[in-house]
């Protein structure tokens, strides 16, 4: 069973470095996502692993096969390395139907027209495409084509499927239906899909490991709820979750391994580490989920700068000082701007981040509020 | 009383907000200048291939001016010593098959090498595309007038037995075969239109997009199936309407055939119906030819709309082809690459060394006697050729056409590259009007008409009594010029326009900047390269022009006719030598346009 491994993969442009250093392990079954804002190396490593981009330097490894080797010039054409690949605009051929840009793939592996015929009406069963068989792409909505190009990707059975932002060209409510037939798709398909997106949500809902990139360096590679719970560092923190996390500094000094006192938003709070701390904590920046923000209680206060109401939720700014506050309230609230409030800051899940490097150093909670 | 008052201001009203929109006043315009200069003519040239001319009372036994299908007649089916076969029908099937082979040349030769540029990795591509598209910017006859240099030999009595590079090189003598007739004018088309058959397949590969490629690379299809099943059928589209292009361009072509016919045995269309202009007894047979062609660019073009029309939506634009990846030719790629290097730079550099070395040579082929005799000499030539008084640099015949051709290319650029924008302008603005579309059709129609039959279009008008002042005269050549070249311009200009969204015009609308204001104030700085390439454009086709001007100028008029002058009697080393001046000045306008502007040729390409 396939186990894709990338081993210090770079891939240069003329002097720009797309992809710097890039290691990595995907294991069988897994459903990957690169996830970082546009230009960061994303789209071209998943097609350098598909054999579409040649990398400058690294190794590739898929299943027991090395396809890609700067050392020893292996490079395996991505006809042979037994892939799936989605792209983004579909790449639909226009000049063939439906029927027939499904079969091309299965002809190039000599089945036989009545195998041939029996899959490729399978798959526009499984997609429910059935009906347009004869049509051509032009004839197609974007979500029909969308299916289209899932049913000729999957035909040959790939064991692995990689996808270049396939929703990303779809309406938003059609994108959220696809999104939950493609995760039905990987437990049905019992494959190994990478998944490139530039949308958090979709790589949080979707994934079982989240590899996110920024500027071509990979930035943490872990399951999507330790990356929203543990970001590696602010980068991290500050792309994944909506409304984004609140980072507040502050200036600290240890009292014990454990508990640091720090002076923030104008009050003397104390953090309790859930492990020891070693680092320096002068200079520091809290970050804090609006979630764990509850307001109209604690000791903390500040002015509502404005409301925004969502139906199911709702997102509260406040200011305190110079700083910016951000909240989620369950529910519908509607608070009159610049009223007084009182808010505390709860839960075991606030970060501590250097202030220098924007690395993470601690994880607890804060008590005094 | 009041009711007919009030509809008069209504319909007063109503005008004035009409007049009030530029777009709509240009429209009205330009549809009666169009009417005026590609509508009349033409009637003019059908009515002419009707009716007897002053040197053909005798024959036809009619008045002057009076009905007859006698030109019809006569021309198509008179068998007396197979008149109508050796001046119709042979020449006919000779433009027919020398067609068909340049288009074969053109569009193998140019796909190729457009193939290989937009999708292998080959190297030097960046000098391989600047190089490739010479033959396309020299005049058409160059690659005909280097042939002829290259293949002429002591053996051959048309060329005056002169000596060619190939046989003072390595002392080979070609059969005639090679040099004159059906053979070399075939392949010089070939070769002149492979730029441009390279320009518009490289323009649809690059623009296709490859993930179409890329996902049967994935699916495992072999490279070759790819070729087959994927690329060609998208392209091909494309490719038609190249080979369409090529043959309506190649079947009427002038200056190729003029140039490698001299010894007689390979009229065609275009080179007859210059002949038949040229007899007065036959004038009206010329304007025959002159429909028969018409109808043929006509018939072709239609195919071409109905190509192109049904199948536009297979050109797709992705966001993301800018990532290609290269076919790897492996151990083929050096040798590939030095073969078609070689051949490019013998039809894009050696001609030009060509050239300039023939009008060193007081004897032809004989390096040994370099000198600028040609160039400085005061001798008089040759008696047969007007003007032939002096070397190059100091003949007053040649520096006056020079002269009169940079004044004729720069107002023929002004006219069609401001019409064009202005046309453009309103097609933009208007789109979906019907004297809108009939005018951008209208302005694009000079382009289905082969370049010598649009001068004879013109030939006919200044036959007409009311229009006699413009037989011979210069200011009749700028407006053929304006006219046959404002298609490019029109196009370009209306892409530009096109590209340009209306508010953006719209918002200096709404704060009172007038219109002429916004036109060149916003408008044409946005989309400056666009509009320059629509003055550049016509301004070096007009240079190089000589099927279009043949019949229409005077005998040392422009430099064009001076040049062909001296070439069919023999005196190659001033044609040569006028040759280099001319290429050199159009690549000169072209470079520096470019690198002042932005603009350049390939913006706004055609026939």
């Amino acid at each position: 069973m396939p186990r894709i491994v990338l081993e210090n993969v770079t891939k240069c442009f003329d002097r720009f470095v797309a992809v710097d250093n890039l290691s990595m392990t995907i294991e069988d079954r897994d459903f990957i996502t690169l996830l970082g804002p546009s230009g960061c190396g994303k789209t071209t490593t998943l097609r350098m692993i598909a054999g579409l981009e040649t990398p400058t330097k690294g190794r590739i490894t898929i299943g027991d096969s090395v396809v890609f080797d700067s050392d020893e010039g292996i490079d395996i054409s991505p006809a042979k390395r037994n892939i799936g690949f989605l792209f983004q605009n579909y790449a639909l051929w226009p000049h063939m139907t439906v029927y027939d840009n499904i079969a091309f793939g299965l002809e190039n592996l000599r089945w036989s027209k009545g195998d041939i015929d029996k899959r490729v009406h399978d798959m526009m069963a499984m997609l429910k495409i059935e009906q347009f068989e004869k049509r051509f792409p032009s004839e197609l909505s974007g979500g029909q084509q969308q299916r289209v190009a899932i049913a000729r990707t999957l035909a040959p059975s790939p064991k692995v499927l990689f996808m270049d932002e396939p929703l990303s060209n779809l309406d938003a409510k059609l994108r959220l239906e696809m999104r939950s037939e493609l995760k039905r798709l990987h437990v049905d398909t019992d494959s190994t899909f990478v998944y490139v997106t530039h949308d958090q949500m979709e790589a949080m809902a979707l994934a079982t490991k989240i590899c996110l990139m920024n500027k071509g360096v990979l930035q943490q590679y872990a399951p999507p709820l330790e990356v929203y719970d543990r970001p590696v560092n602010l980068f991290v923190a500050d792309f994944v979750g909506n409304p984004t996390m609140n980072f507040i500094k502050a200036s600290g000094r240890l009292l014990s391994p454990d508990r640091v006192s720090l002076r923030m938003l104008g009050h003397d709070l104390t953090f309790n580490c859930n492990a020891p701390l070693a680092s320096d904590v002068s200079d520091i920046v809290v970050g804090i989920r609006p979630e764990f923000i509850r307001l109209e209680e604690g000791s903390l206060s500040g002015t509502v700068y404005t409301t925004l109401p969502s139906g199911m939720e709702t997102t509260v700014k406040l200011k305190v000082g110079d700083e910016m506050v951000t909240s989620v309230v369950f529910g519908s609230v509607d608070f009159s701007h610049s009223r007084a409030m009182s808010f505390s800051i709860t839960g075991s899940g606030i970060l501590l981040f250097d202030g220098g490097s924007g690395d993470l150093i601690s994880m607890g909670s804060l008590s005094g509020s | 009383m009041a009711g007919s008052r009030k509809k008069a201001v209504r319909i007063a009203n109503n005008v004035r907000s009409y007049a009030s929109k530029p777009a709509n006043v240009i429209t009205v315009l330009f549809f009666a200048i169009l009417v005026a200069t590609v509508c009349f003519p033409l009637l003019s040239l059908a009515r002419d291939a009707f009716v007897v001319h002053s040197g053909e009372i005798r024959d036809v036994g009619k008045p002057m001016g009076a009905f007859t299908l006698y030109h019809w007649k006569t021309l198509l089916f008179d068998n007396l010593y197979d008149y109508s076969v050796l001046t119709f029908w042979r020449p006919l099937l000779n433009s027919f098959t020398m067609a068909i082979v340049a288009c074969t040349v053109a569009v193998g030769f140019g796909g190729a090498v457009a193939w290989f540029i937009t999708r292998s990795d080959i190297p030097g591509k960046k000098f391989l595309s600047t190089i490739f598209v010479f033959p396309y910017i020299m005049p058409s006859w160059s690659i005909a007038m280097f042939w002829e240099n290259f293949f002429k030999n002591s053996h051959i009595v048309a060329c005056y037995n002169q000596v060619g590079m190939l046989e003072s090189l390595t002392g080979i003598c070609v059969p005639e075969w090679v040099l004159y007739g059906f053979f070399p004018c075939a392949m010089c088309l070939g070769i002149h239109y492979a730029p441009f058959a390279y320009l518009l397949i490289g323009g649809i590969l690059r623009n296709m997009d490859a993930n179409l490629e890329e996902a049967a690379t994935v699916l495992k299809a072999s490279r070759f199936k790819i070729l087959r099943r994927i690329t060609l059928p998208i392209v091909m589209p494309a490719l038609v309407s190249t080979v369409l292009l090529v043959f309506s361009s190649s079947i009427s072509s002038y200056t190729v055939p003029a140039f490698l016919n001299k010894n007689g045995s390979f009229p065609t269309v275009s080179t007859t119906m210059r002949s038949l202009f040229n007899t007065a007894a036959m004038q009206g047979q010329g304007f025959v030819i002159a429909i028969v062609l018409l109808i043929f660019s006509v018939v072709i073009l239609t195919m071409n709309n109905k190509v192109t029309g049904k199948r536009k939506s297979f050109t797709t634009i992705s966001g993301k082809s800018g990532q290609v990846s290269l076919v790897k030719l492996g151990r083929a790629r050096m040798p590939l690459a030095v073969a078609i290097m070689v051949i490019s730079i013998f039809f894009a550099i050696v001609p030009l060394v060509s050239f300039a070395l023939e009008s060193l040579l007081e004897v032809p082929g004989d390096y040994s006697t370099l000198s600028l005799y040609y160039w400085t000499t005061t001798d008089t030539l040759e008696d047969r050729v007007f003007g032939s008084s002096q070397g190059i640099l100091r003949n007053p015949t040649i520096w006056m056409a020079l002269g009169r051709s940079l004044v004729v290319s720069f107002a023929v650029a002004l006219i069609s590259g401001s019409f064009g924008i202005l046309i453009g302008y309103a097609a933009a603005r208007k789109r979906g009007s019907r004297l809108a579309r009939w005018m951008s059709n209208m302005a694009f129609f000079p382009y289905l008409i082969p370049a010598m039959s649009f001068g004879a279009v013109y030939l006919s008008v200044s036959y007409l009594p009311a229009f006699s002042f413009l037989r011979g005269s210069v200011f009749l050549l700028i407006v053929v010029g304006g006219i046959k070249f404002l298609p490019f311009a029109s196009r370009s200009g209306a892409n530009a326009m096109m590209q340009v969204s209306g508010e953006i015009e719209e918002a200096a609308y709404v704060i009172g900047v007038p219109w002429w204001k916004r036109m060149v104030r916003i408008l044409f700085p946005i989309q400056k390269a666009s509009f320059i390439s629509g003055y550049l454009l016509p301004f070096i086709s007009c240079m190089r022009e000589l099927s279009l001007f043949v019949l229409l100028a005077a005998p040392g008029s422009i430099i064009t006719v001076v040049l062909q002058d001296f070439e069919v009697n023999g005196l190659t080393q001033i044609s040569n030598g006028i040759n280099f001046l001319i290429i050199m000045i159009v690549l000169a306008v072209q470079f520096i346009t470019n690198k002042l502007t932005g603009a350049s040729i390939d913006k706004g390409i055609g026939g």
